[in-house]
């Protein structure tokens, strides 16, 4: 007969905060006056996440004292990675936050209405109008539930419609640049195509997994891999099938092609969010399907894994070399770093967990500080119009002259990327590839190395091109500049780079805490 | 008859479904290709339900039949904003990305 | 637990559904019209309904009607039909070879999924009766109800997403003045005044209708005995479906001049003798 499940509401109060931060913010749109509406939505979402992260804290305590446990019937499980993943997640949500708010002259980096074709009367009138698409901020929270959901499903279903809600704003989100609206439409169509395909691959491995075991829930996955004798196929096929999907979700190689594509045509600020939380919530998910499901079948499938991982990170390092978008090398170069975390992933080994999510601290704080500067940095027609963002790379020739604090912060969020010393980023790679190598997966940090040198061939040529280069003369006359802003992309890209100091100066403590966080409860 | 003939036409019309969204230029046919991959993995999953006797299966293919149904809302907006944009629905008119 | 037969009739059933519908999912590689391809795959859909009834899956069978042929595919062909229906698309390839490395791919993606299946020793079908005693709907809500709640309270995450999403794609806000039927008359009028058409205030004359040709592709005649092009609906100009006027000579020949009725009007029988 019919039990009620037992409902843990306290476990479950990060998500219901963001949750019932979004649903508020959907009848804010509706109730509250346009002209308020901005301010009120944006210290709703901002509330919510800091109250998110202040509740998952609080978690974590009690996670600490009594244990990691499931809650509701299953569905999802509290335990030290999940909590540091949710923990890391809305850090950097709360900062990409600030940068997807910011105004520059009254204007945000949206469309004024999505609604209104682009180059019509209509949206002339709009932007003239004042309008804003405030839904931007319920949408990114709606997104931001479906990430902290991610990283802590213990079935395939949940994980599954976890992935399909912080998909399904963010498609929308990519397409609602202010500027170059086609680009950013395209954008929206083959991120949504791709993303629902990739999503189809993740559910067929889902049913072939359920067929295998006859249930979703990983503990039980977990149980039934080595008992099960001829039915090897229907789990390593659908194992494959659900890594092909989370693989997709983080940009590794074969299935990389949206990202530069996206990465490029979406609003900058929602490209840092993209390209930091997406990451961290897909690479947690993929640790604990791999490390909670997978171990029995390391052998069958590190062949797949070890290819993908050594042609992401060759792939995105070549191709970051040989591009002259900013945004697209930016891409190119977070495919490559998808390759790095995949060793901790690959590793198998209790440091990997701990380190992968360090270094997607340090390289979210990374990213989301260079995508916030990256909107700033735009260009000026010969009318003295600032319109889009300077997004080639000659653009931003001489400008560590004009904006020194701007090409510091910007030289020193390269650097991270680039993993040197004193960085986030190198601490990062350090704990990642430990890691690896005590997991016995060496020849993979050998091609990590490699392709990091040759990685910070293109970083340092960006901080040259900054500070050793004459700014171009443009021959209609257009020019590079950098705007004023409200100033909250500011705070968001100085909090990222004492972040990115602090974590390569003094690691141990934040370190401390992520290796308390190796074990994933089964 | 077996159950397996239901897998294996799940298995065709999966790939067929896959085949359509690399093949197909228009995004109209390439997302209903995708809608039919979806269907492929219920048809799966209900098979399985009755192999193994658990219902959890059809649970499942409920659930995605209610996920599918707001990624096609959400999917058809796209595709209809685009084409007020720029009066076709293909993938390849005017594609300013590089690809 | 005792195990599972399958009658008969189920295999009949699958052999005779599961051809017609890889052929209707075919249509999706090879169909040049959209909505050709729209109500093919929503043939298919019903067929899927029709097996998951078979595989003791009546609720799901009902719901992939309403959900998939009655909701998901009919908001395709919505799309479609807004789209513009006859928007066919150029089998051409864009890039050389992709085309044959695709069906390659998926082929091989189909050799995969089926040796799987075929070579996986799956257990002894059990069959649901047991789990469906209470029917299969109030099994199935109990499971959705316990088990899955957690899932079933976030896709209304979903569903949000997807309101709020296809709205702010869509909605416009209603930037200048309201115009209203009375505004519209006035300034039609006072353009008439100015001195426009008198197209303006009267009516537009809607397509022809004549002893032989009575069909909405036949223009109007105007006075001076011209077609009127506007009288024809937009949609059939678009296509280029419209019709020629027959020429005067030829109306001639046939004994009626356009605006007079036939020199001898047919009646009956007679009908004959003057179209020959």
């Amino acid at each position: 007969m019919f039990v009620a499940p037992h409902i843990e509401w306290a476990a479950l109060t990060p998500v219901l905060i963001l949750l019932g931060a979004a649903v508020i913010g959907v009848l804010v749109e509706a109730f509250v006056p346009r002209a308020s509406r901005r301010l009120v939505q944006l210290a709703l979402s901002a509330l919510a996440v800091a109250g998110a992260l202040v509740a998952v804290t609080w978690r974590w305590t009690v996670v600490q004292s009594s244990g990691p446990r499931e809650l509701v019937a299953g569905a999802l499980r509290e335990d030290g990675p999940a909590l540091l993943a949710q923990a890391v997640l809305l850090v950097l949500s709360l900062l990409a936050l600030l940068v997807i708010a910011d105004r520059s002259r009254g204007e945000d980096g949206f469309a004024p209405t999505a609604a209104a074709v682009p180059g019509s009367e209509y949206e002339d009138q709009a932007r003239r109008a004042g309008l804003a698409q405030t839904e931007v901020f319920p949408l990114t929270m709606f997104a931001v539930t479906g990430m902290l959901v991610f990283p802590a499903a213990a079935d395939l279903l949940t994980m599954f419609i976890a992935l399909e809600v912080l998909s399904l704003p963010l498609y929308l989100l990519a397409g609602l640049a202010r500027y170059r609206r086609l680009l950013s439409q395209e954008a929206s169509l083959k991120y949504f195509l791709l993303g629902a395909f990739s999503s189809a691959f993740f559910l067929m491995g889902l049913a072939l997994l359920y067929g295998y075991a006859g249930s979703v829930r990983l503990d039980e996955l977990a149980v039934a891999v080595p008992a099960m004798a001829g039915m090897d196929g229907l789990l390593l096929a659908g194992s494959a099938l659900v890594i092909v999907g989370l693989l997709f979700k983080v940009g590794a190689v074969p299935f990389h092609a949206w990202t530069p594509d996206v990465y490029q045509g979406a609003p900058t600020s929602v490209t840092g969010f993209m390209a930091a939380c997406t990451k961290v919530a897909a690479f947690a998910a993929l640790l604990r399907f791999v490390y909670v499901v997978t171990p029995g079948l390391t052998w069958d499938l590190a062949p797949f894994l070890w290819t993908v991982a050594i042609l992401t990170m060759v792939v995105g390092t070549v191709l970051a070399i040989v591009q002259t978008d900013m945004k697209r090398t930016l891409a190119y170069s977070s495919v490559a770093h998808a390759g790095f975390l995949l060793l901790g992933v690959i590793a198998l080994d209790e440091r990997g967990i701990g380190g992968v999510i360090f270094y997607l601290l340090a390289y979210g704080l990374a990213t989301v500080g260079s995508f916030g500067l990256v909107s700033l940095v735009r260009t000026k027609d010969a009318d003295g119009n600032v319109t889009s963002e300077a997004g080639h790379l000659s653009e931003w020739a001489g400008l560590g002259r004009r904006s020194p604090v701007l090409a510091v912060s910007f030289a020193l969020f390269l650097l991270s990327f680039a993993g040197i010393p004193l960085t986030a980023g190198f601490t990062g790679k350090f704990a990642v590839f430990s890691a690896a190598v005590a997991g016995g997966a060496w020849p993979l940090v050998v091609v990590a190395v490699l392709a990091s040198a040759a990685a910070a061939f293109f970083y340092v040529r960006i901080i040259v091109l900054m500070f050793f280069t004459e700014p171009p003369v443009a021959e209609d006359g257009s020019s590079t500049t950098v705007v004023r802003t409200e100033g909250l992309t500011a705070v968001a890209v100085v909090v990222c780079a004492v972040g990115t100091v602090l974590l390569g100066v003094v690691p141990s403590a934040i370190l401390a805490i992520t290796a308390q966080a190796s074990k994933f409860l089964l | 008859m077996s159950l397996v003939n239901y897998l294996v036409l799940a298995g065709i019309l999966f790939a067929i479904g896959s085949a359509a969204v690399l093949v197909r230029r228009n995004s109209i046919v390439a997302f209903m290709g995708v809608e039919l991959m979806l269907n492929a993995a219920n048809l799966t999953l209900v098979t399985f339900a009755r192999m193994h006797g658990d219902l959890s299966g059809q649970v499942i293919a409920f659930f995605v039949m209610v996920v599918a149904a707001a990624e096609v809302v959400i999917g058809l907006a796209i595709i209809v904003s685009i084409f007020r944009t720029r009066g076709s629905a293909s993938l390849d008119d005017a594609s300013l990305l590089k690809s | 637990m005792t195990g599972l037969t399958i009658s008969a009739g189920e295999g009949v059933l699958f052999w005779i559904l599961a051809p017609l519908m890889v052929l209707g999912a075919l249509s999706l590689l090879f169909a040049r019209r959209t909505v050709h391809i729209a109500v093919s795959i929503a043939g298919v859909m019903v067929g899927l309904a029709v097996m998951y009834i078979a595989n003791e899956a009546t609720f799901l069978g009902v719901a992939q009607v309403v959900v998939y042929t009655g909701a998901v595919m009919m908001l395709f062909v919505f799309v479609i039909m807004l789209v513009g229906v006859d928007s066919t698309e150029s089998l051409t390839e864009t890039l050389r070879g992709q085309r044959w490395l695709a069906a390659l791919s998926a082929l091989g993606l189909a050799i995969l999924l089926g040796a799987v299946v075929t070579r996986a020793v799956l257990p002894e079908p059990v069959g649901l009766a047991a789990a469906n005693a209470d029917s299969n709907p109030v099994a199935v809500a109990r499971l959705v109800f316990s088990d899955f709640v957690f899932a079933f309270e976030l896709t209304g995450a979903l569903l949000i997403t997807a309101a709020v999403g296809a709205l702010s794609l869509t909605h416009r806000v209603r930037l200048g003045i309201k115009v209203d039927q009375r505004t519209l008359a006035e300034a039609k009028l006072k353009r008439y005044g100015a001195g426009g058409d008198a197209t303006l205030v009267v009516n537009r004359p809607g397509p022809g209708v004549y002893a032989r040709h009575n069909s909405a592709d036949m223009p109007a005649v105007d006075a001076a005995g011209n077609p009127v092009e506007e009288s024809i609906t937009t949609v059939l100009r678009v296509r280029g479906q419209e019709r020629e006027l027959p020429s005067a000579e030829e109306l001639a020949d046939a004994g009626h001049p356009y605006g007079s009725p036939a020199v001898e009007a047919p009646t009956g029988t007679q009908a004959k003798e003057i179209d020959a």
